[in-house]
């Protein structure tokens, strides 16, 4: 078992939140006796407002070998933070065919967020994750985080949310629904492993619950879309950094917290999960 | 240094981003597209001046403004010819609803519109030939039939020119014009101004006007219903009656009437002592008039408070000037006569009273009455029109029903104030100009449509940092003591060339891009270009523009809006990097498809080996690794 996270999102503005999601994975897996790496400030510069920048997490059973080797090759799991990354750039790029859990934060319907993707990104998808994040975060008032501010306040405001918070609280704003909706639709991780790591609990669980979820896998070739493109790596695990001999010493966990929160959504009926 | 996990795989020493080359460096922005940092887009979307949407013909002043500042006057006069007809005379008379509705207002002063108008309309004038008399289409031969060559008639025939339609105009009176010769007084409309604008239009050719000829009388309503089209802007020229006692005295007439006797040139007689019963414009102008001919005083009795007074606010300056007395919350209550000619008036204190319809009723309070002298009453209480010669369904206590485009029925249209009651020229102007729209729709067998709710720029959207403050500069005014010798001194004067320059450099051009070039200057990545325009003027890179908004913070206008990326939704239209900074364009690209054959290679490569282990459990050595 090994799983590659990319959160993509935008410098400054919404830095705080990609770097939310991929540590409160990472600790979630490490805190299960998983083998877990958290890269949070590399690669992309992130002093520039609206850059797209880049998160990684990696886990697995086996210890990651290329410690400080900060892209995610093979990122089967893609976090978008704003959505209109979906436009910006190949985001499944290394992503294995049908193997990626795409979750994106937008209030727009998941067929209209598809078809801005192309024949052979779509064919890299398994499921297709559509969570209102802005809507499902601890709206402003109470919450520390600017994200909870609508889209147009912050296009106009050039705050970061880096800051001192960070230390105080981690997995807040949108992250929190965010790392629900990718936690429930991978089914990875439990639930309330994932919780502990988290600060805002109850916008995780939010998140947890009501996001909309197409499957790729369901009705692969039907109403899913287009087959897969040719890869000569289809179908193959992402292997680069497992250590060979090592699976298997820690107890299965795999679906536990799928299982609880399967949602059957088909690619032509996209309905609110009920959580 | 090395310890275990420092090694890099081949395939990340390779460069992937590079330098990014500035935006100004020759190729910056092809080598390095920045449009992904992008969630809002700026766009270019003109909105709805308030000015434009106040006025009732739709003028464009902001565009005809701009053509002035730049003094491209020819340009400015046929823009305003593309809605009114005859700015020569708005220019005098209007009551300008677009300078109660300008944002300037807000800022400083409203712009002086009108005084612009009269500029280019005079300007439009002196010209030797009409510019609009080629642009017009050859005529159809299909004959619209207009009752009226009032502002409404006129601007109808006008309309319809310009769509290819002749039209025949019946008109009661001997002169052309309406209520635009019969109603406004000379000082405010010089009869030469007026001829001047209707010659324009008959010269214009298929526009028969025929005077003298009073519909009901001359021609029937079965006569009109078989034109193919026809348009009612009789407007109402029956002064309403007072029934008071003595009213039947000479010297007491219509102000209406008195106004359309001095208008048409004929000998009236009017006393040094004028008492005008009304609180309206009608009132003003009757005092304002007798004055003038008569010599003497002029009192205005009004069942309206002073704060009421129905007159426009610079009317009622000018008429406080020339020494028009008023007499707030009056009423008529007897006229005195002796020998059959009136000597003076009896009048009490009354209040404004409203009947069941909404009707103007008067309550007086008793024991208040006292005499004033006076040889002339002018009674200005508002006005109706003969309508019976039309079948009774069709009008109502004065007014000719309709629609909401103001059809009666079949292709017989109404405007102007037969339809609403008394009001401005500029309404009978855009009643005129939506029914020619009509009338044209009908016979080209079209639907009749509602006009699109416009998009109204507020002040708030304007950035008015932008406009420094600027006084308007005020129309000029002849003396007092020298206007109300004659009726034929014009009271409101024309801006010089200067001052119509000057006063539309004010124009703060709300919601429509006007070329200021302020966001080609400030947007900080040169995304703004400005040889390949678009909306006239601009266009943003998409390709390279990441959406800062600086521009959208800093137009002055508001017409930049920033709308999110993804409600552009053409999926064709999307650049799409490879990585977060390897664009698939520009040269990156080329980079880009040879480093990613590379990486494709080399993760081949590695992937491989490490699929075969060594036979000892441990994964082989990598190839070209430096682990260790």
């Amino acid at each position: 078992m090994y799983h590659e996270l990319t959160v993509w999102s935008r410098g400054i503005i919404m830095d705080k939140e990609a770097r939310d999601v991929s540590s409160c994975i990472a600790a979630a897996a490490r805190a299960l006796g998983y083998q877990a790496d958290n890269v949070s400030d590399y690669v992309d510069d992130p002093d520039r407002t609206n850059c797209l920048v880049r998160r990684y997490a990696r886990f697995g059973d086996s210890p990651i070998v290329d410690r400080f080797v900060y892209e995610n090759p093979h990122p089967d799991w893609v976090v978008l933070v704003e959505e209109t990354i979906i436009k910006a750039v190949n985001f499944l790029r290394g992503t294995p065919d049908r193997t990626g859990v795409v979750v994106v934060n937008s209030i727009r319907d998941p067929g209209y967020l598809l078809k801005f993707l192309p024949d052979e990104m779509r064919a890299k998808i398994a499921k297709f994750v559509v969570v209102d994040a802005v809507g499902l975060a601890e709206q402003r008032g109470r919450s520390p985080w600017m994200f909870v501010r609508n889209l147009s306040e912050l296009a106009l405001d050039r705050m970061s949310t880096e800051g001192a918070e960070e230390r105080l609280a981690i997995g807040m704003g949108i992250a929190a629904p965010l790392i629900g909706a990718l936690t429930a639709a991978t089914g990875v991780l439990p639930l309330e492993a994932v919780a502990d790591q988290v600060a805002d609990e109850d916008a995780m669980m939010r998140g947890a619950a009501r996001h909309l979820v197409v499957d790729f896998t369901a009705a692969d070739g039907a109403a899913a879309g287009p087959a897969p493109a040719t890869d000569r790596k289809a179908g193959q695990p992402p292997a680069t950094y497992r250590k060979a001999g090592q699976a298997g010493q820690l107890p299965a966990i795999d679906g536990q917290a799928g299982a609880a929160r399967q949602v059957p959504v088909t690619p032509a009926a996209h309905t609110a999960s009920a959580g | 240094m090395s310890v275990r996990g420092t090694r890099i795989p081949p395939h990340l020493q390779l460069p992937i981003a590079g330098v990014t080359p500035p935006p100004t460096e020759k190729e910056g922005q092809r080598l390095f597209p920045t449009g992904n940092f992008r969630f809002y887009r700026p766009v270019y979307r003109d909105k709805t001046p308030p000015c434009n949407n106040a006025c009732p013909t739709g003028e464009q002043i902001q565009k005809y403004l701009d053509h002035v500042k730049h003094e491209r006057y020819l340009d400015g006069y046929v823009t305003i010819l593309e809605d009114n007809p005859m700015p020569s005379v708005t220019g005098r008379v209007c009551y300008h609803p677009c300078e109660t509705a300008c944002n300037r207002a807000a800022h400083d002063e409203p712009i002086g519109i009108r005084s612009v108008e009269r500029f280019l309309g005079d300007y439009g004038l002196a010209l030797p030939k009409n510019p609009i008399a080629e642009t017009l289409p050859p005529l159809n031969g299909t004959t619209v039939a207009i009752v009226g060559s009032g502002p409404a008639g006129l601007a109808c025939a006008y309309h319809l020119r310009r769509r290819g339609y002749p039209s025949v105009i019946f008109e009661a009176l001997e002169k052309p014009g309406g209520m635009l010769r019969a109603g406004i007084p000379a000082w405010h409309l010089p009869e030469e101004i007026l001829d001047a604008e209707i010659t324009k239009l008959t010269r214009l050719g298929g526009i028969d006007i025929r005077c003298g000829v009073r519909a009901g009388q001359d021609i029937s309503w079965e006569e009109l219903r078989s034109y193919p089209a026809a348009f009612l802007a009789l407007g109402q020229d029956v002064g309403r009656r007072l029934p008071v006692e003595g009213i039947e005295a000479r010297g007491v007439m219509g102000a209406l009437e008195f106004l359309r006797e001095t208008g048409l040139g004929r000998p009236v007689k009017v006393g040094r002592q004028v008492l005008v019963i009304g609180g309206g414009n009608t009132a003003s102008d009757a005092a304002r008039s007798a004055i003038r001919l008569g010599g003497g005083e002029a009192i205005i009795a009004s069942l309206e408070a002073a704060s009421e007074l129905l007159i426009v606010p610079e009317d009622l300056a000018q008429a406080r000037d020339e020494g028009i007395a008023f007499a707030p919350n009056t009423s008529l209550v007897k006229v005195l006569s002796a020998g059959g000619q009136v000597t003076g008036a009896v009048v009490c204190d009354a209040r404004l009273g409203q009947d069941a319809h909404g009707g103007v009723r008067p309550e007086p309070l008793p024991g208040t009455e006292r005499e004033i002298t006076c040889d002339t009453i002018l009674i200005a209480i508002g006005q109706v029109q003969q309508l019976d010669w039309l079948p009774d369904h069709l009008s109502d206590r004065g007014v000719i029903t309709a629609d909401g485009h103001g059809r009666v029925e079949g292709n017989v249209f109404v405007g102007g104030d037969v339809m609403r009651g008394p009001s401005m020229v500029v309404d009978a102007l855009g009643d005129g100009k939506r029914a020619a729209r009509d009338i044209d729709r009908l016979l080209t067998a079209q639907a009749l449509e509602p006009e699109p709710e416009p998009e109204i720029m507020p002040y708030e959207g304007l950035n008015a940092a932008y406009f420094r403050p600027a006084p308007r500069i005020e129309a000029p005014l002849t003396p007092a003591g020298e206007r109300r010798r004659s009726q034929r001194v014009e009271v409101t004067l024309a801006y010089s060339r200067e001052q119509a320059v000057t006063e539309s450099d004010r124009c703060m051009s709300c919601g429509v891009c006007n070329g200021c070039d302020n966001c080609y200057i400030v947007c900080p990545d040169v995304s703004v270009m400005r040889d390949a325009r678009e909306n006239g003027h601009y266009a943003i890179r998409t390709t390279y523009c990441k959406g800062c908004l600086v521009c959208v913070q800093e137009c002055p206008t508001g017409c930049l809006e920033k709308v999110p990326e993804m409600d552009f939704d053409d999926p064709a239209d999307v650049t799409r990097m490879e990585t977060a900074f390897a664009p698939y364009d520009g040269a990156h690209a080329e980079q880009s498809a040879f480093t990613r054959q590379l990486i494709e290679e080399t993760i081949a490569e590695y992937d491989a080996a490490r699929a075969a282990p060594a036979g000892d459990g441990r994964p082989a050595a990598p190839p070209n690794g430096d682990a260790g």
